[in-house]
C-alpha cells in the first residue's frame, strides 16, 4: 500500500527534474544559431554582458533567449491543454484545438493582415477572435437539450469549420502580393518575430495553465463520464469552465504569438500517458514539462537546420505525424500504456 | 431515516413515469427496487442521485432536501454505483478508489493522506487488494464491480444507490458482489438503494437477516412496498410482469431456508 502511495503523488525529485528540465532545454538553445558564437560568448553575455561583441549580445539577449521563452510557454500551453481536452472530453484523440481555437485565431490574424496592416493587431485580433471561437463553441454545444461533452465537440467542430470558412474569405480578398505571404506564414507557424513585447502572452498562458494545473484530480474524475464525476461531488459545470477557460487562455494566447502549430497538443500528452500512466496528477505536470522541452527543442531546429528558416509548425508535423502513426500501431487504435 | 421519498411524480416530456411514488431507507436497511424495464426504477434512483431535478414531491436525504444541497454536500450523502462502462483512460485501481473522496476535498483539493488511507481500508474492506495496482480497464466485469463498490464505500456516505448493480455479471460473480455488499450492510451500517432485476436479491438480503425491503414499480399502477416475502409472490409477478411464477422454499443442510422464484411461463406465449 505504501509503495503505491508514493506512486500517485508526484515526489520532490520527480518535481524538480520536471522543471528544470525546460531551464536546461532553454539555456542549450541559447548557444546555437546562424550567427556564429563561441560559447563562452555566451555565457559572457548570460552572466555579464561585457566582453562580448554587441552583435552577440543582441543575438543571445534579444532573439535567441525571448524565442526559447515564448517557445517554451507555447509549447507547456498546447501540450497541457490537449491533456485536459482528452480528459474533460473523454476522447484521446482530442487535441488542443477541438473547440475552435486555431480557426478563430486564424481568421483574427487575416482580419488583423488585411484590413489592419498586421503587426501588434496580429496578436490582439488572433487572441479576441481565439477566446471567442471557443465561447461559440461551447454555447453551441450547450444548445442541444441534451448536453454532452459529445455535443461540445461537434460545436468546436462546427465552429472551428465556420471559421475557416471566413479565412477562406479573407484569403480570396487578401491582396495576393503584400498580404496573403503573410497569412500563409502565420497559418504555418513560427517564431521568427518573437521578442520580448510578446511575452506579454506569458500572462495568459501562465494563468491558463495554473488553472488546469489547480484541476488536475478533477480531470481524472470528470473524464468518468458527467453523471459520475457529478455522483462524486463534482461540481461539472463549474470544472468545466475553469478547465476550458484556463486551457483557452494557453492556447489562445500561445497560437497568437505563434500561428498555428498542430501536433504537439496531441503527442506530447501521448508520450506523457506512456511515461507517466494516465493519472493527470502527474499527466499535467509532465505535459507542460515535456511541452515546454520539446517545443524549445523543435524552435532550435527550425531556425538552425537550414540557411532559412523552417517555420516550426511545419517541422512539428513532420515528427509528430510518423510518432502519431507509431503510436496508433502500438496502441492499436485503442489505449493503454 | 436515510433516504424519504415522498409522492415522487416525473414526466419525460409529459409521459409521466413516476406517479405517487412513496418510499423509505431507515439505516442499515436495504432497499430493492424491482419492475419490468421502463418502470422507472433508473429514473427514481436518477431523481434520488439529483439528476433529475424537476420533479415533484420530495426526497430527504438525512433530514436534507435533496435540491437544497451542493453536489459536494450532496455526495457526503449518497454514494453511486452506476452500471458498467468502460473508461477512456486506463486508471489504477487505486486511483478509481481513489475518487471516491473527491467531495472530501474543496473545489481545487487534491486528494490528501486520510483520503488515500479511507480508500486503501475500502480497498481492503472489499477484498480488491490483489488487484489494485492494476489499470481498471483491464480488470473483469465482476472485478470492476468490486471496484466500483469500493468506490462507493470509500466516499463515506450513509446511503449506497445501485442500479443494477449486478447487470452483467455471472453466477459466482454476482453471489460475490452480493456477499460484499451484505458485509457493508451489516457490519458498517451502510443502507442501499438498490434497482435490479433479480428478483433473487431482496430474497437474498432477507435471507442473510438484513432489515429488507422490496418496490416493485410498474407504470400507471401504484408501487408496491413490504417485505420481500409479501411482495414477490406469484400473484404480484402476474400482474405486474406478466409472467407465471412460483415463489418456492428450499432448505440447506445447515437448515437455511431460502425462497426463490420458479418461473413456468410467460404470459404472452401459449
Amino acid at each position: 500500500m505504501q509503495k503505491g502511495r508514493q506512486k500517485q503523488n508526484i515526489g520532490f525529485g520527480f518535481a524538480a527534474i520536471l522543471t528544470v528540465l525546460p531551464l536546461v532545454c532553454i539555456v542549450f538553445s541559447l548557444f546555437f544559431g546562424r550567427l556564429h558564437i563561441s560559447p563562452s560568448e555566451v555565457l559572457l553575455a548570460l552572466v555579464n554582458h561585457k566582453g562580448v561583441t554587441p552583435a552577440s549580445a543582441v543575438a543571445v539577449l534579444e532573439l535567441r533567449l525571448p524565442r526559447a521563452v515564448a517557445a517554451a510557454f507555447a509549447g507547456a500551453s498546447l501540450a497541457v491543454s490537449g491533456a485536459a481536452f482528452q480528459s474533460i472530453f473523454r476522447n484521446p484523440l482530442v487535441n488542443s484545438g477541438i473547440l475552435g481555437v486555431s480557426n478563430g485565431a486564424g481568421f483574427g490574424a487575416c482580419v488583423a493582415i488585411v484590413f489592419f496592416g498586421g503587426g501588434v493587431f496580429t496578436y490582439i485580433f488572433s487572441f479576441i477572435f481565439a477566446v471567442s471561437a471557443v465561447i461559440l463553441s461551447y454555447f453551441a454545444g450547450r444548445i442541444s437539450r441534451v448536453t454532452t461533452t459529445i455535443t461540445m465537440i461537434l460545436g468546436g467542430t462546427i465552429v472551428g469549420a465556420f471559421f475557416s470558412a471566413l479565412v477562406s474569405i479573407m484569403k480570396y480578398v487578401a491582396d495576393p502580393y503584400s498580404q496573403l505571404p503573410g497569412i500563409t506564414f502565420w497559418f504555418m507557424g513560427s517564431f521568427a518575430s518573437i521578442g520580448y513585447p510578446q511575452l506579454y502572452a506569458a500572462i495568459p498562458m501562465g494563468l491558463g495553465m495554473l488553472l488546469i494545473f489547480l484541476s488536475r484530480w478533477r480531470l481524472n474524475v470528470l473524464s468518468m463520464g458527467e453523471k459520475e464525476a457529478a455522483s462524486l461531488g463534482v461540481d461539472v459545470r463549474k470544472s468545466q469552465i475553469m478547465i476550458i477557460g484556463g486551457a483557452t487562455l494557453c492556447t489562445a494566447a500561445a497560437v497568437c504569438i505563434s500561428g498555428t502549430i498542430g501536433w504537439v497538443g496531441l503527442v506530447i500528452p501521448h508520450i506523457g500517458r506512456m511515461l507517466t500512466g494516465n493519472s493527470n496528477q502527474k499527466l499535467i505536470p509532465v505535459s507542460i514539462s515535456l511541452g515546454a522541452c520539446f517545443m524549445v527543442i523543435m524552435d532550435l531546429l527550425a531556425r538552425t537546420l537550414t540557411g532559412s528558416e523552417i517555420p516550426v509548425g511545419i517541422l512539428c508535423a513532420l515528427i509528430g505525424t510518423p510518432f502519431f502513426v507509431y503510436l496508433l500501431k502500438k496502441t492499436r487504435g485503442g489505449f493503454a500504456t | 431515516m436515510i433516504l424519504r421519498i415522498e409522492n415522487l411524480s416525473f414526466s419525460y416530456d409529459n409521459t409521466p413515469v413516476l406517479s405517487g411514488v412513496s418510499l423509505e431507507v431507515s439505516e442499515g436497511e436495504a432497499v430493492c427496487l424491482l419492475g419490468p424495464n421502463g418502470s422507472g426504477k433508473t429514473t427514481m434512483l436518477d431523481c434520488v442521485l439529483g439528476f433529475h431535478r424537476h420533479f415533484s414531491g420530495s426526497i430527504e436525504v438525512c433530514g436534507k432536501d435533496v435540491l437544497s444541497l451542493s453536489r459536494p454536500e450532496a455526495a457526503k450523502y449518497i454514494s453511486y454505483v452506476p452500471q458498467l462502462h468502460t473508461p477512456t483512460f486506463p486508471y489504477t485501481v487505486r486511483e478509481v478508489v481513489l475518487m471516491g473522496r473527491t467531495a472530501r476535498s474543496g473545489l481545487l483539493g487534491a486528494p490528501g493522506k486520510e483520503d488515500y488511507e479511507a480508500s486503501d481500508r475500502a480497498i481492503r474492506k472489499v477484498g480488491i487488494e490483489d488487484f489494485a495496482a492494476r489499470p481498471y480497464t483491464e480488470l473483469s466485469g465482476g472485478e470492476r464491480k468490486l471496484v466500483l463498490l469500493a468506490r462507493a464505500f470509500a466516499q463515506s456516505a450513509p446511503l449506497i444507490v445501485l442500479d443494477e448493480p449486478t447487470g452483467s455479471l455471472d453466477f459466482k460473480n454476482e453471489l460475490l458482489f452480493l456477499e460484499t455488499l451484505t458485509d457493508l450492510i451489516l457490519y458498517e451500517g451502510i443502507s442501499v438503494l438498490m434497482a435490479t432485476h433479480a428478483l433473487q436479491h431482496p430474497l437474498y438480503f432477507e435471507s442473510e437477516g438484513l432489515k429488507t425491503k422490496a418496490a416493485m414499480l410498474c407504470r400507471n399502477k401504484p408501487v408496491r412496498t413490504g417485505a420481500p416475502g409479501e411482495i414477490i409472490t406469484s400473484e404480484n409477478l402476474l400482474e405486474i410482469y406478466g409472467v407465471r411464477a412460483a415463489v418456492t422454499e428450499t432448505s440447506d443442510s445447515d437448515g437455511k431456508t431460502v425462497k426463490s422464484v420458479t418461473v413456468f411461463g410467460s404470459e404472452d406465449r401459449f
